[in-house]
């Protein structure tokens, strides 16, 4: 371990007791590991706020709960890992990866989150676009539909909506063309999955959406709108507004 | 009476973790939204969310990581609800201001400001790792990201705040 691997090491983590070997020999990373756990003591005491007392909120009666809510938060898988294990083989491979992605100022993002079905990946997958669900009337180009709507996966009319939002994403390991147009009550997200095949419509549950994945050919259309909003009109215009091409 | 039994161990099991978790979920809260009041209004939404969901819990160990799942994702829908637009932090309302005057300590209060001005992207990880004490493989497992980007995020995360103390 040399001086900056040692140093991306411990920045990211000045609890890091890795590179003992380095840091005997090295003044400059033992002061710099002392830096860096001082201004960590400061970053904790800035973070530890005062907190107010407890206001807990009027909890319906347990007969009152119905099995919708009761499912309405996915139960985390259980974790697979027991403490943090920092090999040395690990943080010269992060080491690495950090000083690369400074270099290239590449965003290292990804999807390491395995889902128990296609239903509970889609509701997590929106979790984490809240950005998407826009309430706007500017529609996205016809360049960036085309560019997340490839020719040759399926074409869509533009009557589908007003299309707000074109992003492709990766559900099930498959790109995945996330569109939103604009309903009634809110946005509606729609993903269009030619590759998910499906016997029959699955329902898709949230807490304050509702939606409902459709077999459509040999794939599937995934509709999800807000909780008030008829979802059933806009099934029928998107049935009618996508073919697939593939 | 069996139910009634039930119902109230069911509340038992609540009220034991919302007393160990609520600092943390407030915590958390303030410090995703960035506002006090909000905070406030997160946890108590979270709360609720977690109350009717708790059958759903069926490990002991992961209640603080399901509890601030909760949390996140009442954030990031109080913010969908509120489009709330992003923060000047020369123009901060009396509830955001709050968060940065919590102490009266010059260097506290400039930590507090220098963690305020980061990215969300670089300011939940620190929080997760410094106040909840997370491992960076938890820290990637609730923000859905790979080890390598949480260590990047950290390290640049300390890197920023590193040079803005040296800039007070």
């Amino acid at each position: 371990m040399n001086c900056d691997e040692y140093r991306v090491a411990i920045a990211a983590d000045p609890s890091f007791d890795g590179g003992a070997g380095h840091l005997t020999e090295c003044a400059a990373c033992q002061s710099y590991r002392a830096e860096m756990q001082a201004l960590d003591q400061t970053i904790s005491r800035a973070l530890s706020l005062d907190v107010p007392a407890l206001q807990m909120p009027e909890l319906p009666e347990v007969s009152e709960l119905s099995a919708v809510e009761a499912d309405n938060v996915i139960a985390l898988r259980k974790r697979s890992w027991s403490s943090p294990t920092w090999s040395p083989q690990i943080w010269l491979a992060t080491a690495a990866t950090v000083v690369v992605a400074a270099l290239l100022g590449v965003r290292l993002i990804g999807t390491a989150i395995e889902h128990e079905s296609l239903a509970d990946e889609i509701i997590a997958h929106l979790d984490h676009e809240p950005f998407a669900l826009r309430v706007t009337d500017v529609a996205v180009t016809d360049e960036r539909l085309r560019s997340v709507v490839p020719a040759d996966v399926a074409e869509v009319q533009r009557n589908i909506g007003l299309i707000t939002y074109a992003q492709s994403c990766i559900i099930n390991g498959h790109d995945v063309p996330h569109l939103v147009i604009q309903g009634e009550r809110g946005p509606i997200t729609i993903l269009l999955m030619p590759e998910e095949m499906l016997g029959e419509p699955q329902p898709l549950m949230g807490e304050s959406i509702d939606g409902v994945i459709l077999p459509v050919g040999n794939g599937s259309i995934a509709i999800i709108g807000e909780k008030e909003e008829a979802l059933e009109k806009f099934e029928q215009q998107i049935l009618k507004t996508v073919m697939w091409t593939t | 009476m069996q139910s009634s039994k039930a119902a109230t161990e069911r509340r038992q099991r609540f009220d034991q973790y919302v007393g160990v978790y609520h600092q943390d979920m407030y915590r958390y809260a303030a410090w995703l939204s960035r506002d006090k009041a909000i905070a406030e209004d997160v946890v108590q939404e979270s709360l609720l969310r977690a109350w009717k969901s708790l059958d759903s819990l069926r490990e002991e160990s992961s209640a603080k990581q399901w509890l601030l799942t909760i949390v996140r994702r009442e954030n990031a829908r109080y913010f969908e609800r509120k489009r709330l637009e992003t923060v000047d932090i020369d123009n901060l309302t009396a509830s955001q201001a709050a968060l940065l005057a919590e102490q009266p300590n010059e260097e506290l209060d400039d930590m507090r400001q220098a963690i305020y001005e980061l990215d969300d992207d670089y300011r939940e990880p620190l929080v997760l790792q410094v106040l909840m004490g997370y491992s960076t493989n938890e820290i990637a497992e609730q923000m859905e990201l790979k080890q390598g980007a949480v260590l990047t995020r950290l390290h640049r995360a300390r890197a920023k705040l590193k040079e803005q103390m040296a800039r007070q």
